[in-house]
């Protein structure tokens, strides 16, 4: 520490600010990941219980003349492909651009 | 009321339909919590040395909470049928726990499959990362024994 001082003796304010600069691109990068993962997330968790209902309540309901049991079946098909497709494109995304983020790190 | 109750309409019919639903949501949530945990810990002591992987090693924990999702939707299926003992028939009842047991054990076997190869494998990828590709394979084998449980239940269901 007392080594460091002595040498930074001029540019201390400078390599602070860089510290300071490296620790708010880390926070900015931690913020980043956590706003793409919550995003996803919630995507997976919310997407198919809103599908489901969706299906079941407005459209199936409304426009096509089926049964209820078939109305269901075709509720929980379609919420449980909507949660693959969401996983799919989670996994894509984790895939493709985490790559990116570690090469930069 | 006991003169429309039946031998095909008892009054414990239900009884089976309200067992399928709450098994099915039951054991799914069971493996789907013990999956998160397993690769939770995985991903606690991964996280350490290399947080930049988080993004990637997530996967195991969403893969073990859509196992919670098949059994939500099985019981919500089986709930919109239940009706008074007049209106649903013992066989109905069977099948909807029937239904129910398919989805909550195959839910089960596949969170506790997602919860030790999630953990295994984030712990690998952080120490080489090509392993991903083979823990994602892994994982997504582990996912379908869960949904053809689903599909099993939603077939049931249909009868």
């Amino acid at each position: 520490m007392s080594n460091k001082s002595k040498k930074a003796t001029g540019g201390a304010s400078d390599a602070n600010q860089q510290k300071l600069a490296k620790q708010r691109s880390h926070d900015s990068q931690d913020y980043s990941a956590f706003k793409v993962v919550l995003f996803y997330c919630s995507l997976i968790v919310f997407l198919p219980v809103v599908t489901f209902f969706v299906l079941k309540g407005f459209v199936l309901e409304r426009f096509f003349t089926m049964s209820d049991v078939k109305v269901n079946i075709a509720a929980a098909v379609g919420a449980v492909a909507a949660l693959h497709v969401s996983l799919g494109v989670y996994i894509y995304r984790a895939y493709f651009g985490g790559s990116k983020a570690s090469k930069e790190d | 009321m006991s003169s429309s109750t039946s031998i095909d309409n008892p009054i414990y019919g239900p009884f089976f339909g309200v067992m399928g639903a709450a098994s099915a949501i039951i054991f799914s949530a069971l493996g789907a919590a013990y999956g998160t945990a397993k690769s939770g810990t995985g991903i606690a002591a991964m996280s350490v040395m290399r947080p930049e992987l988080i993004m990637k090693s997530i996967i195991p924990v969403v893969m073990a909470g859509i196992i919670a999702i098949y059994g939500l939707v099985v019981a919500v299926l089986i709930a919109g049928q239940l009706d008074v003992p007049q209106n649903y028939s013992l066989y109905k009842g069977f099948i909807h726990l029937g239904a129910g047991l398919s989805v909550g054990f195959s839910g089960m076997a596949a969170g506790f499959a997602i919860g030790i190869v999630g953990d295994a494998g984030v712990r690998g990828t952080a120490q080489q990362p090509r392993l991903f590709v083979g823990m994602i394979l892994i994982l997504i084998f582990a996912e379908v024994l869960g949904l053809y449980g689903l599909i099993v239940a939603i077939y049931m269901y249909t009868k």
